[in-house]
C-alpha cells in the first residue's frame, strides 16, 4: 500500500512540532539569561534586563504557539505536495561546503577554502567535474582576496600555513 | 518649494561628478545583474558591498545602492518574462502575462512597457520623494521618544503581519530578530547581554552576517536541497516586434495607474513592493478593454505592476530617509549601511548631511535612465547571465558570502555563526517563515529599546507617557487594530459562512 504509506509519511512531515519547541527553547534560554543581567541600575525607567526579559517572554509564548498550531496540522512545509522529495545527500554535501570554512579558514586560508566550498556546494548542485571546479574556486577565492586586499578588506593571510 | 529645487540642483552637482556618475553606473549594472540571476536579490547584493563601502565617501555609496535598488526590479522583470521565474518577490505578477507575451513572440514589447513603465513609475516615484520627504523630515522634529517608540511598535506589527502568512509565524521571526539584537553590551548602562561568555559576541551580531546566513545560505541550502527545480526554457527574444502603437495606447494609462498604486503603499511601514503589483494587475484587469486577453499575455497585466513596483521603491526610501524606518530587507540594509558611517537616517540628516540625501535623491533620476538605456537596447546580454550554470552561480554565491562574513572582522565565531543562521535561513524557507521580520527586528529592535527608555526616564517611568501625545496614541491604536483586525475580520468569515451552509445543508 505505497498510498498508504506516502499519505503518512505526509501526515508525520507536516507536523513540526520540534520548530516551536527550538523555539521556546531559546524563550527560556532568553528568560534565563535576564536573571543573569544585574540589574544594579540607578536609572529611572528600565533597566537592562527588561527587554531580555520581553523578548524571552514573547519567544517562550510563541514557540508554545506553534507546537499547538503543529500538532493540529495548522502549518507545515512549503513542498509537501511537490512530487519530488528534496535530496538528503545535496543538502548535507551544500552544508558542507558552507561549514568546511569552520575547519580550514584559520590554517588554509581564504583562497584555499574558497576552493573547498564552491567545488563543494557545485558538487551539491550535481556538477561532477571536480578538477574544473576546484580550479574555478580557486580563482574565484584568490581573485576575491587580492581584489578586497587592495580595496584594504584584510581576508586573512594568503595562505597562513606558510606564514 | 523653491527650497526643494535649489536643493535638489545641489544634489544633481553632486550626482553629476564623474565619480559619482561611474558608482551609479556600477550599481545599475550590478542591480540588474543580480535582479536577473536567481538566488541574489538586492538585499543580499548590498549586504555584500557594506565592507567595501568603507573605502568609499557615503554620498558616492549610496549612490551605488540606489543603483542596485532600482537596477533589481528591471533585471527582474527581464527573467519573469523571458524564463517565468521571477528574480523578486515583486516581479511575480509580471511573470503571469509577460511570460504569456514572450510565448506569443511579443518577448520583446513585453520587455519594453516594462522597462518604459519603470522609467515612468520610478521617475514619478522619485519626484514624489523629492517633495515629500523634507516635509515629513519637518514634521519628524515634532517627534519625541514615545512617538519613535510608538511608531517603531507599528512598524514591527505590520511587517509581522503583512510579511507572513500566518500571524504566529511572522511574530516568531520578528521576537527572533529581536533577541538576536539583545545580544551584546547594552549601549546604556554598559552591562553585557547574551554572550554566552564569548567576547566575540560583545559587540553584537553583525546585521551582514545573519542576512547573509538568512538570505544567501539558506537560500543555496533550500535550492540544493530540491533538484527537481530544474529551470525553465528560455523563450526566444529575436523575431520579436518592437511595441506597436496600440501597445503604446494600451500601456501608459496602467504606468501611470501603477505610479499611483505604488508609491503611498510602498511609503506605508510595511508596504514593501509585492501587494502594490497586485492591486495594480487586479484592477488593470477590471478596466481592460480586453479582458479576455488577461492571462493570455495582456501587455495592460505588465505595464501595470512592473510601474506599481518601481514606484513602490522609491516610496520604500519615504519612511526610510525621513523617520529612518526601514519596511523592508533591502531597506533594512540600506539602515545598517546607514549606521555603518555612523549616520542617523531622519530629520537630522536632511539638515547635517544634505550633500549626500540630496546626492541621493538626484542620483535616482540618473539611475532611472541609465537603467533604461542599460535595459531597452541591451536586454540580450543579460540574458545571457542565465546561461551561467546553476551550480556555478551557487558556488559563487557561498564564495562571495564568505567574502562578506570573513572581511568583517576575520572572526570564526562570525563564520560559525554564518553557519548555524544558515540552517535556521533553511527550516525558514522550508517552513515558510519570512525573513524581512527578523531583520527588521535586529535592526530596529535595540533601537526601539533606547526610545521606550528614554521616552520612561523622561516621564520618570510613568508608563502612561508612552499614550501620552495624540501621535504616540494614535500610532499604536493603529498597531493594536492591525493585529486584532485580521483574525476578527477572519473569525466573522468562518461564521458566516457557518451560518450560510447550515441552513443549505438543512434545506
Amino acid at each position: 500500500m505505497p498510498g498508504a504509506e506516502e499519505t503518512q509519511s505526509r501526515g508525520r512531515q507536516s507536523r513540526p512540532w520540534w520548530l516551536g519547541l527550538a523555539l521556546a527553547i531559546m524563550g527560556a534560554l532568553w528568560l534565563n539569561g535576564a536573571r543573569g543581567i544585574s540589574s544594579t541600575t540607578n536609572y529611572i525607567g528600565l533597566g537592562p534586563a527588561a527587554i531580555v526579559l520581553a523578548v524571552g517572554l514573547g519567544l517562550t509564548i510563541l514557540g508554545v504557539l506553534l507546537i499547538l498550531q503543529a500538532l493540529r496540522g495548522d502549518f507545515r512545509a512549503v513542498d509537501d505536495e511537490a512530487e519530488a522529495p528534496p535530496s538528503r545527500s545535496a543538502f548535507l554535501l551544500a552544508l558542507a561546503g558552507v561549514a568546511v570554512p569552520l575547519l580550514t579558514m584559520r590554517w588554509l586560508g581564504f583562497p584555499l577554502t574558497a576552493m573547498l566550498a564552491f567545488a563543494l556546494v557545485t558538487h551539491a548542485f550535481g556538477s561532477r567535474r571536480s578538477a574544473l571546479d576546484l580550479a574555478i574556486g580557486f580563482a574565484l577565492g584568490s581573485t576575491a582576496w587580492f581584489g578586497f586586499s587592495r580595496l584594504g578588506i584584510s581576508l586573512g593571510g594568503f595562505l597562513p600555513l606558510i606564514g | 518649494m523653491m527650497d526643494i529645487l535649489n536643493q535638489l540642483i545641489g544634489g544633481f552637482a553632486v550626482a553629476l561628478q564623474p565619480m559619482n556618475l561611474f558608482w551609479a553606473f556600477i550599481g545599475c549594472a550590478l542591480g540588474t545583474a543580480v535582479g536577473v540571476l536567481p538566488g541574489i536579490g538586492p538585499a543580499l547584493t548590498i549586504a555584500l558591498l557594506l565592507p567595501v563601502t568603507a573605502q568609499v565617501n557615503p554620498a558616492s555609496a549610496f549612490i551605488m545602492f540606489a543603483g542596485v535598488l532600482y537596477g533589481a526590479l528591471y533585471g527582474g522583470s527581464t527573467t519573469s518574462i523571458l524564463l517565468n521565474t521571477p528574480g523578486e518577490s515583486g516581479s511575480v505578477m509580471t511573470a503571469i502575462e509577460g511570460n504569456r507575451m514572450a510565448r506569443k513572440g511579443r518577448g520583446a514589447a513585453a520587455l519594453a512597457t516594462a522597462a518604459i513603465g519603470s522609467f515612468v513609475a520610478g521617475t514619478i516615484g522619485t519626484l514624489a520623494l523629492t517633495f515629500l520627504a523634507p516635509a515629513i523630515a519637518e514634521l519628524a522634529f515634532v517627534f519625541g521618544p514615545e512617538d519613535y517608540f510608538a511608531l517603531m511598535v507599528l512598524s514591527f506589527t505590520s511587517v509581522a503581519v503583512v510579511m507572513g502568512r500566518s500571524l504566529v509565524r511572522g511574530f516568531a521571526a520578528l521576537f527572533f530578530g529581536l533577541a538576536l539584537g539583545t545580544i551584546g553590551i547594552d549601549t546604556q548602562t554598559g552591562q553585557t547581554r547574551m554572550v554566552f561568555g564569548m567576547l566575540e559576541l560583545l559587540d553584537g551580531v553583525s546585521f551582514t552576517v545573519v542576512l547573509v546566513a538568512l538570505f544567501a545560505i539558506g537560500e543555496t541550502l533550500y535550492v540544493a536541497s530540491r533538484p527537481a527545480s530544474a529551470p525553465a526554457a528560455i523563450n526566444p527574444l529575436s523575431g520579436g516586434h518592437w511595441m506597436t502603437r496600440q501597445d503604446w495606447a494600451r500601456s501608459w494609462k496602467p504606468w501611470l495607474r501603477g505610479s499611483v498604486i505604488g508609491f503611498p503603499i510602498g511609503a506605508l511601514p510595511a508596504g514593501g513592493t509585492e501587494i502594490p503589483t497586485f492591486l495594480s494587475y487586479a484592477l488593470e484587469r477590471r478596466l481592460s478593454k480586453h479582458p479576455e486577453e488577461f492571462g493570455h499575455g495582456a501587455i495592460e497585466g505588465v505595464a501595470g505592476p512592473e510601474a506599481a513596483n518601481n514606484a513602490a521603491a522609491a516610496g520604500i526610501l519615504v519612511p526610510l530617509l525621513t523617520l529612518g524606518l526601514p519596511s523592508t530587507a533591502t531597506a533594512a540594509v540600506l539602515l545598517a549601511a546607514f549606521q555603518n558611517y555612523g549616520l542617523q537616517p531622519g530629520p537630522m540628516l536632511f539638515a547635517t548631511n544634505p550633500d549626500l540625501l540630496w546626492g541621493l535623491i538626484a542620483s535616482l533620476y540618473i539611475g532611472n535612465l541609465i537603467l533604461l538605456i542599460l535595459n531597452l537596447p541591451l536586454v540580450g546580454i543579460w540574458v545571457r547571465l542565465l546561461l551561467i550554470p546553476r551550480h556555478y552561480i551557487y558556488g559563487g554565491i557561498v564564495v562571495f558570502a564568505l567574502v562578506g562574513v570573513w572581511g568583517l572582522s576575520t572572526s570564526w565565531i562570525d563564520l560559525a555563526l554564518m553557519c548555524g543562521l544558515g540552517l535556521i535561513g533553511y527550516v525558514a524557507r522550508v517552513y515558510d517563515f519570512p525573513i524581512a521580520p527578523v531583520l527588521i527586528g535586529l535592526i530596529l529592535g535595540p533601537q526601539a529599546e533606547i526610545q521606550l527608555r528614554r521616552a520612561l526616564a523622561v516621564s520618570q517611568d510613568d508608563w502612561s507617557v508612552l499614550v501620552g501625545t495624540p501621535i504616540s496614541a494614535s500610532l499604536l491604536a493603529i498597531a493594536a487594530l492591525l493585529l486584532t483586525l485580521p483574525p476578527l475580520l477572519a473569525w466573522r468569515r468562518r461564521r458566516a459562512g457557518s451560518a450560510e451552509v447550515q441552513p443549505a445543508s438543512a434545506g
